[in-house]
């Protein structure tokens, strides 16, 4: 499958002034003042496919949408090498805009101070979209998305959410080879969110559309990528597969016990014991709830054959990190990095 | 699943409907600020009646009589005063707030040349508030009477071709101090430097020939002159034939050297642009 994006050591560093608080610390910086550097993006390389759907997370400050925005054309980068679609962004910014479509979610791109609807009519002029698939995006983005009653209305008159969903209509009118979405559920109530994410793939699906998304909901990823890039402090920590970020990071599995009646000391000692000699590690014992902890899959059928022989359990659940714990725990590491 | 073939670069004919469409809704976005426009107009309308009293009272001391006539002086502010209506463009203040907050990107996702687009939007601004002003300038003839007219019918056909290269020097001059905002990040100090240069130089406050030696000097030398006081000296007549021509080749002279160094420095300017956070 063609490449749609490739990106070898790609760097970007801001300046910026350092200021002291206080009054005197802006007249200070009237007069000049140190500058320092701000690596936002660190020698970044990665690939995506013609078609694919991936992922971009990380903390704020990763340097997710300063990534996009070198992506995009907007940002000239520091150092490295990138091209979208054979194209180099910042270089043939025009070109490359006939092809992508881009929904920043803090900065919509519709006309602030006139309808909805002359945003879409001057997008259909400015991409030459062809009748078939104005008419398929257009009608399948109002209907779904409900944007019906927001077309005459002054963008400015739009609370967040009704912005974000036009914003994305915009931004797949032309349905484009490349789609870059940055946050684009910001602001949106449960149910939206999961319509948006619907009409994504969808329309992702029908025109073959490679996808590159970054967001701070998890579900965004679960739901319409199949590939997962992790950045932490302009880093990238993970690329792969959904599947192999969960095995590559979620060790931790666990079995959840409910008892017939607490668990008095001595069980608990014996528990201990018996868990750590099979692998595993009491994590809890408090009154009839019971936790052991373990790394590997397998250990699970020998620590319930042990539990089961040693207490009356009522209730039994076997769980495994979710994707939102797992990196969560990741942002919390000092350095990021596997435990 | 099936891949659209990629867009190839848009034709001519399809990069002016693009832009004619960009224009067409800039001037639907003008009219959504019809209050604002209207209370610019008032405000404007005050500082030019108290810069009449002004004149008036040097006229009654006898003043500058010598130079131009208080009928020409009065029909020649109040031409100016139009003409600086139609010229009033407000890109600097609009890009100026959109670098800031980094609400320029979205407009450099556009297909469009940016430079092209902001001199659409300067269009609209420029046709939105000239139609104002040719309001104003019907109000004025009732005062003047044809005192405001051309001097004859070879002054207006000239006149025509002076304002529209006026209006290209002022977006020119516009532009470049637009991307003084991708390096300072606040467009007010510019903006006020460009409206002090534009109501010294351009002739707005006064003819130049009234100006004292040293100023005229410079305000020769700069281009600010062929926005306001070179399209109504060819409107009054007070340049005619060779002399109009002349002054005709200057302003695309001065438009077309302000237009290229814009687009040469675009880049430059670009490539500072820095845009911090989601």
């Amino acid at each position: 499958m063609e490449q749609a994006l490739q990106v070898e050591n790609l760097s970007k560093t801001y300046r910026r002034r350092k200021r002291q608080a206080g009054l005197m610390g802006a007249v200070k910086a009237l007069f000049g003042g140190e500058e320092e550097e701000l690596k936002a993006v660190q020698s970044l390389s990665f690939s995506i496919k013609r078609g694919e759907r991936v992922g971009l997370i990380g903390e704020n400050g990763a340097g997710k949408s300063t990534t996009l925005k070198m992506l995009t054309g907007i940002l000239v980068p520091t150092a490295g090498r990138l091209e979208v679609l054979g194209r180099v962004p910042w270089k043939e910014r025009r070109q490359l805009a006939l092809n992508i479509g881009v929904v920043f979610g803090q900065r919509p791109q519709l006309l602030w101070d006139i309808p909805v609807q002359e945003t879409f009519e001057l997008l259909r002029t400015m991409y030459r979209i062809p009748k078939d698939v104005y008419e398929v995006v257009y009608g399948e983005a109002v209907s779904r998305l409900g944007l019906g009653p927001l077309l005459g209305t002054p963008v400015r008159q739009l609370s967040l959410g009704q912005r974000m969903r036009c914003d994305l209509a915009a931004a797949l009118l032309h349905a484009p080879a490349v789609v870059f979405l940055d946050e684009p559920t910001i602001g949106l109530d449960l149910s939206v969110k999961e319509q948006v994410r619907e009409f994504i793939t969808d329309i992702q699906e029908k025109y073959g559309i490679t996808l590159l998304l970054t967001t701070h909901d998890l579900k965004d990823i679960t739901e319409t990528c199949d590939r997962l890039l992790l950045l932490d402090k302009g880093k990238l920590l993970f690329d792969g597969s959904i599947k192999d970020f969960e095995k590559e990071y979620a060790s931790d599995r666990r079995i959840v016990a409910e008892l017939q009646k607490p668990v008095s000391p001595e069980d608990k000692t014996l528990l201990e014991k018996e868990s750590a000699r099979l692998g595993g590690t009491l994590k809890e014992a408090e009154g009839c709830r019971l936790v052991i902890e373990h790394k590997d899959e397998s250990l699970a059928p020998p620590l319930i054959q042990m539990l089961l022989s040693r207490v009356k359990v009522v209730d039994l659940n076997l769980e495994k990190t979710d994707i939102e714990t797992i990196v969560t725990r990741i942002y919390r590491r000092p350095e990021g990095g596997r435990e | 699943m099936k891949s659209r073939a990629l867009a190839t670069p848009l034709s001519f004919n399809e990069n002016l409907a693009s832009y004619l469409s960009y224009l067409n809704r800039a001037l639907k976005a003008n009219f959504a600020y019809k209050s604002s426009t209207f209370l610019g107009l008032f405000t404007g309308a005050l500082s030019y009646g108290i810069t009449v009293l002004v004149w008036r009272h040097v006229y009654a001391q006898g003043g500058l009589a010598h130079a131009l006539s208080a009928n020409e002086m009065f029909s020649y502010l109040a031409l100016a005063f139009c003409l600086n209506y139609a010229m009033t463009i407000n890109i600097d203040q609009r890009v100026g707030q959109r670098i800031r907050l980094g609400l320029i990107a979205t407009d450099l996702l556009k297909p469009l040349d940016f430079q092209l687009t902001q001199a659409v939007q300067a269009l609209s601004d420029s046709l939105f508030n000239g139609f104002v002003g040719l309001g104003v300038l019907a109000v004025v003839y009732t005062v003047l009477g044809s005192a405001i007219l051309p001097k004859n019918l070879a002054c207006l056909v000239l006149f025509l071709p002076s304002v529209f290269l006026a209006f290209v020097v002022q977006y020119s001059i516009v532009f470049l101090f637009i991307q003084g905002a991708f390096y300072t990040y606040s467009g007010y100090g510019l903006f006020a430097s460009r409206i002090a240069l534009h109501q010294t130089f351009s002739g707005l406050q006064a003819p130049l020939i009234l100006y004292p030696p040293i100023l005229l000097t410079l305000g020769r030398w700069l281009p600010f002159q062929h926005i306001i006081y070179s399209p109504i000296s060819i409107y009054m007549g007070r340049v005619e034939g060779l002399q109009a021509l002349n002054l005709l080749g200057e302003q695309f002279l001065w438009a077309t050297v302000l237009y290229l160094v814009g687009h040469y420095t675009l880049r430059k300017a670009l490539g500072q642009l820095e845009i911090q956070g989601g």
